[in-house]
C-alpha cells in the first residue's frame, strides 16, 4: 500500500460530511456507518438507518454512493444497507449525544 | 432504491400540503369576517360551510398528503398508484371550494355535483391506501389505522352525499341535525382521530429517537375508539342517549389509552430537546383528550350542556375539538412534514454531492413561536365567545387567529421557497483532493 492509495480514514471523513436531515447530525456520528473497507481503490461501506422505515433513508443511501464516487482514487464502490444488527442509541458518538441534549455520564 | 423513483418522491404530498395551506388562509379569513357564525347553531348552512372549509379544506388535505407520504415509507413499499393520487388531488382541489360555496349560499343541486367530485376523489384515495397496505403485507397498529381511517372517510363522504340528497328529497325519516352530528363524528373520529392515533406511534418515536416498548396500549386505544364509534354514530342518529354515552365513553377511554402509550414512548426518547412543532402537536393531543371528555358530558342523558336545545353546547365542543385539539395537532405536524418534504425535493438529490442543511434548519423558530403563541391566545376568546355568545370576544379571537395563521403561513412559505431557490454550498474539500 503506498501513500497515493485511498485510506479508510478519507472515506470516513467524506461520509462525515453527510448530515441526517431530521437530526442535523452527520451519519458517522449518528452511528449509521458500520464499516469501511478499502482495497486498492475498491471501497465497500456497510451502513444502516435509524429505522428501516426512515423516510430519508433512500436519499442518505444514494448520498453515500455519490460521496464515494466523488472520492479521488475510488475505482469501484459498493454500499450495503443492512438492518442486522439493528441501529440503537449506543451507536451514537459522544458528539451526537451532546447534540441531542444528553447529559454525559460522570 | 433507484434514483428515478426517489426523484418523484414528495411531489404529491407537497401538492396536498400547498392546497391545505391555501385552505388554512381561506378558512381563517372566513372566520375573521364572519365571527358571529360561532354563535349560531351548528346546523346553520354557513356554519356547515365554515366547518367544511376547515375540515375538508385544511385538515383532510393535510391528512391525505401525509398518508400519501407516510403510508409507503411506514409500510416499506411504494404507493399503489401515484396517478390515482393526482386524480384525487384534482377532484379534491376542484370539489371542496364548490362544496363550501354551495353550503354558504345553500345551493343543494350544486352541492350534489361538487360533493360527488370530492367523494370520487376520496374513493380513489381509500382504494389506493388499501392497495398500498395490501401489497406491503404489513399488519399492526399503523397499518390498521391506515386501513380503518380510509374506510371511515369513504363512509363519511357517502353519508354526507346522502344527507345532502335527503335535504332535497327528504327520504330519511330521521332528525337532520342528529344525522349531521353522526356524519361529523364519522369524519372527525373515524378518519382524523384514527389516523392520528396510529401514525403518532410511528412518527413521534422516529422524531425523538424513542421507542414503543409495549404496543398493547396503542392497540387497546385503537380498538376502543373503533368500537366506540360503531356505537356512537348510530346512537347519535337515532337519539339513543344512553347508548351514545357508552360509545362516547369508549372513545374517550381509547384516546386516553393512546395518550398514555404515547407518553411512555416519549419518556423513552433519546432526543431530549423537543422542537416547537412536536410540542404543539402534543398539546393538541392533550386538548383532544379534553374534547373527548367534553363529548361524553355533552351526550350524557339530561346534561344541561346537551346539544339538542339550540346547538350551542355542540359549538363549544366543536371549537374545543377542532380549534384546541386538531388545529395544533395538524399545524404542529406540518412544521415537521413540510420542511422534510421540501428538503427531500430541494436537497435530497444533493446529499453526498454538496453541503445540505437539515430539514429543521429550513424553518424559522421565531415565526413558529409567534404563530403558535398567537394561535393559542386566540382560542381562549374564541372558546369563551362561543360559550357566552359574545361577538366582541369572537371577533378578538378570530383576528388573533388571523395573526397567528399569518406568521405560520410566512414560516411555511419560507420553507417552501427552498423548492425554487435552494441554498446549496459546495462540498467540503477532502484533504486528498
Amino acid at each position: 500500500m503506498n501513500d497515493s492509495m485511498l485510506q479508510p480514514a478519507e472515506v470516513w471523513e467524506a461520509l462525515a460530511a453527510i448530515p441526517d436531515p431530521e437530526f442535523g447530525i452527520n451519519i458517522v456520528d449518528l452511528g449509521l456507518i458500520y464499516s469501511v473497507t478499502c482495497n486498492e481503490g475498491d471501497v465497500t461501506v456497510i451502513m444502516t438507518l435509524t429505522t428501516p422505515s426512515c423516510p430519508s433513508g433512500g436519499w442518505i443511501h444514494e448520498g453515500v454512493r455519490a460521496a464515494l464516487r466523488a472520492l479521488p482514487g475510488v475505482k469501484n464502490s459498493r454500499v450495503e444497507l443492512v438492518f442486522e444488527p439493528p441501529w440503537n442509541t449506543g451507536m451514537l458518538s459522544a458528539e451526537a449525544r451532546r447534540a441531542l441534549g444528553w447529559k454525559e455520564e460522570p | 432504491m433507484s434514483g428515478s423513483w426517489l426523484a418523484t418522491q414528495g411531489r404529491l404530498p407537497l401538492a396536498f400540503m400547498g392546497l391545505a395551506l391555501a385552505w388554512l388562509a381561506v378558512a381563517t379569513l372566513l372566520l375573521a369576517f364572519s365571527p358571529g357564525l360561532l354563535a349560531l347553531p351548528h346546523v346553520h348552512p354557513r356554519v356547515v360551510a365554515l366547518t367544511h372549509a376547515w375540515v375538508l379544506g385544511f385538515f383532510v388535505s393535510v391528512a391525505c398528503g401525509a398518508v400519501y407520504q407516510l403510508a409507503p415509507v411506514a409500510l416499506g413499499t411504494t404507493l399503489a398508484s401515484e396517478r390515482h393520487g393526482w386524480w384525487h388531488f384534482g377532484l379534491h382541489a376542484a370539489g371542496v371550494p364548490g362544496m363550501v360555496f354551495s353550503f354558504w349560499f345553500w345551493d343543494l343541486k350544486l352541492l350534489g355535483h361538487f360533493g360527488t367530485a370530492v367523494a370520487l376523489g376520496i374513493l380513489l384515495f381509500s382504494v389506493n391506501v388499501w392497495r398500498t397496505v395490501r401489497q406491503s403485507g404489513r399488519t399492526g397498529v399503523v397499518a390498521a389505522s391506515l386501513v380503518l381511517s380510509a374506510g371511515w372517510i369513504l363512509l363519511t363522504v357517502v353519508i354526507g352525499l346522502l344527507l345532502a340528497a335527503n335535504r332535497f328529497w327528504g327520504f330519511i325519516p330521521l332528525d337532520p341535525a342528529a344525522l349531521l352530528r353522526a356524519h361529523a363524528h364519522l369524519g372527525l373520529v373515524g378518519f382524523l382521530l384514527t389516523l392520528l392515533q396510529g401514525v403518532s406511534f410511528q412518527l413521534v418515536p422516529m422524531f425523538t429517537l424513542g421507542e414503543v416498548r409495549d404496543w398493547r396500549l396503542a392497540k387497546l386505544g385503537q380498538w376502543l375508539v373503533q368500537g366506540g364509534l360503531l356505537v356512537l354514530a348510530p346512537a347519535l342518529a337515532w337519539h339513543l342517549s344512553w347508548i351514545a354515552l357508552i360509545g362516547a365513553g369508549a372513545i374517550a377511554s381509547g384516546v386516553l389509552c393512546s395518550a398514555i402509550g404515547l407518553g411512555l414512548a416519549m419518556a423513552s426518547r433519546k432526543k431530549r430537546q423537543i422542537d416547537i412543532g412536536l410540542r404543539v402537536f402534543l398539546f393538541g393531543g392533550i386538548a383532544l383528550c379534553a374534547a373527548a371528555i367534553a363529548g361524553v358530558i355533552l351526550v350524557a342523558p339530561g346534561s344541561p350542556w346537551g346539544s339538542a336545545p339550540g346547538g350551542f353546547g355542540a359549538m363549544v365542543y366543536a371549537v374545543l375539538a377542532l380549534g384546541m385539539g386538531l388545529l395544533p395537532c395538524i399545524a404542529g405536524m406540518l412544521c415537521k412534514i413540510v420542511p422534510f418534504l421540501t428538503w427531500m425535493r430541494a436537497y435530497g438529490p444533493h446529499v453526498g454531492r454538496g453541503r445540505t442543511p437539515s430539514a429543521g434548519a429550513l424553518t424559522s423558530p421565531r415565526l413558529e413561536r409567534a404563530a403558535f403563541t398567537l394561535q393559542g391566545a386566540a382560542l381562549i376568546p374564541l372558546l369563551a365567545g362561543t360559550w357566552l355568545l359574545n361577538i366582541v370576544l369572537l371577533r378578538a379571537g378570530a383576528w388573533l387567529l388571523v395573526a397567528g395563521v399569518a406568521f405560520f403561513l410566512a414560516d411555511m412559505l419560507g420553507v417552501m421557497r427552498h423548492l425554487w431557490r435552494p441554498e446549496l454550498q459546495p462540498a467540503p474539500t477532502s484533504k486528498s483532493t
